[in-house]
């Protein structure tokens, strides 16, 4: 249900966000299918472009001791496993991978629909209370969640869809005017849509979901 | 009427950028290391931090205080005593502290830097404040949490010193620097180390539908499906004694005493303070900017609105505390 207080403007947002988090997703879903050295070379190159927008937050990961972290979203075929210390890198693994424990694993694992750790990365929303909510499941070593969090928290606005998408080629040019346009564009992706004859359509769909990795865009969400 | 001043956290330069933006009068923070009561993996700041965000506040007229609010090891004054130092030099509007050893330092060392008494000092009677006061010129002290406001009242009709209570955030419910369960069950306490029930010590199981939460293998806390989960605090633990898992000390709620603006105020309070140090820049955005809200309704002498910050609190509930009831 959405708010009738909300302005139309936060509502454009919402859906731009939302659309935002789909196209990522899909872009985290496609790593893996790029063999793992291009894949790896794509999430490196993604890593020193962070490390250059924010310095501050980069330095900090670099002084943590060597340890790994599973950041594992439970609506996207792939999760992300993070060396935080001295060899800081960002690699691609198959979800459901290497829970805490096993042999060259995760040291703490963080788990959560794709969208909601897509906020907490970029500090738009508060980490302790999605973990009150339930809505974010963490195991392993505490510590070095609490330690990432409040680095990557400390740094001012991330926008990693952004930074994601510079590093994506063609996408960056489109992004900004993605963006501004929001609204219109998917109302108008909407529209179209329904023009199209049901077998095309559903076509269209099994697509989107394909890439998307399978399942909706967020979990149901508890509070309602 | 002088508005209250509105105290705010801050765990990373971020973080305090967020209070100022949101309407904080001053904003708390810590150098990185044991010698403030926040002392988590990440958090706070370096002396670089600090001089940075001292600029950025005084730039907006808003306060930057350090709390160094840990008792010093024996042996061992040097971090306690470079802290006091540097926060002198970096030109903070006042340092928050607890041990009258190195309140004897600053005061006589740095004449001019105003000194506040933490809340870890529990200072909470007349004669203790008044002490603090004659001996180390302290001008402001933050009462510890297990107070009423009529006592308050009382309190604040005695002494001549300002007094700045908690309005927000996690409770600390003990007479504040003297609780040892954190010690008993890690070895390391908020008083010295600067941590209570720390995240070193700190494991989350999921057991069936169940998560439980555990501290220095002590389970603390089962939550079953779907029931808000929360951070496991000794003295917030559900433990079984009896007939059955009960909250044996206190229940992991937060303090909101937003209702209570009037009364606090006829009380003579001068400072309102949100806890929080160690949570996220948009918890901190959000409840400075609820209570900033709150704050100028009620200068303007209308009704304070009820602002709903459920979703920001441990435990989802809350609570006005000691404040309006007596202490079990
Ligand atoms: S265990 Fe509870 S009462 Fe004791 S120091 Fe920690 S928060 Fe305060």
């Amino acid at each position: 249900m959405r708010d009738p207080d909300v302005a139309p403007n936060a509502v454009a947002d919402e859906r731009a966000r939302r659309f935002e988090t789909g196209l990522s997703r899909a872009g985290l879903g496609l790593v893996p299918k790029l063999g793992r050295r291009a894949g790896d070379a794509l999430l490196a190159r993604l890593l020193r472009l962070l490390a250059d927008r924010h310095p501050r937050a980069f330095a900090a990961l670099r002084e943590m001791a060597d340890a790994r972290v599973l950041i594992e979203p439970v609506d996207a075929p792939v999760a992300l496993l993070m060396r935080v210390g001295p060899q800081l890198s960002l690699h691609a693994v198959p979800r459901g991978a290497g829970g805490v424990g096993d042999a060259g694993a995760a040291d703490a694992v963080v788990r959560g629909p794709y969208a909601r750790l897509l906020d907490l990365l970029e500090g738009r929303i508060d980490g302790d209370a999605l973990f009150f909510r339930r809505e974010l499941a963490i195991s392993g070593d505490t510590a070095l969640i609490l330690a990432l969090r409040n680095t990557l928290d400390g740094e001012e606005e991330m926008d990693l869809v952004a930074d994601a998408a510079s590093i994506a080629g063609p996408l960056a040019r489109v992004l900004p005017v993605l963006r501004r346009n929001a609204g219109p564009v998917l109302d108008r992706i909407e529209a179209a849509r329904r023009l199209l004859p049901p077998p095309l359509r559903r076509g269209i769909e099994r697509v989107e979901a394909r890439i998307a990795g399978t399942l909706p865009d967020t979990l149901p969400d508890k509070r309602a | 009427m002088d508005n209250f001043e509105l105290i705010c956290p801050a765990g990373t330069p971020a973080a305090l950028r967020a209070a100022v933006d949101a309407g904080a009068d001053a904003v708390y923070l810590g150098f990185r290391d044991e010698t403030n009561a926040r002392n988590f993996p990440g958090l706070n700041f370096t002396r670089q931090d600090v001089a940075d965000s001292v600029d950025y506040a005084h730039a907006r007229r808003v306060e930057v205080y350090v709390a160094i609010n840990t008792y010093p090891q024996a042996g061992n004054l040097g971090p306690w005593q470079k802290a006091v130092d540097d926060a002198a030099r970096l030109k903070v509007d006042a340092v928050i502290m607890a041990d009258p050893g190195l309140l004897a330092y600053a005061a006589k060392r740095h004449p001019d830097l105003r000194l506040h008494l933490s809340v870890q000092a529990s200072a909470a009677n007349v004669e203790a404040i008044r002490l603090y006061r004659d001996a180390f010129g302290v001008r402001r002290v933050v009462l510890p949490r297990v107070l009423t406001v009529p006592e308050i009242a009382k309190l604040n009709a005695e002494i001549d010193i300002e007094t700045e209570v908690f309005v927000f955030g996690g409770l600390c419910p003990m007479a504040e620097g003297r609780c040892s369960l954190s010690s008993y069950a890690t070895g390391l306490s908020p008083n010295k180390q600067g941590v209570c029930s720390p995240a070193s010590h700190v494991r989350y199981e999921q057991r069936g539908g169940a998560l439980a939460s555990t501290l220095g293998g002590f389970t603390i806390n089962v939550f079953g499906e779907g029931e808000q989960a929360g951070y496991p605090t000794l003295c917030k633990g559900r433990f079984v004694a009896g007939d059955g898992p009960a909250y044996l000390f206190e229940e992991p709620t937060s303090l909101n005493a937003m209702d209570l603006l009037p009364e606090l105020k006829a009380a003579g309070v001068r400072a309102l303070k949100i806890e929080g140090r160690q949570r996220g820049k948009a918890y901190i955005a959000a409840v400075v900017r609820a209570y900033r809200e709150a704050l100028e309704t009620f200068a303007a002498g209308r009704p304070v609105p009820h602002i709903d910050l459920q979703a920001m609190v441990e435990g989802g509930t809350q609570t006005t505390g000691a404040y309006t009831r007596a202490w079990r």
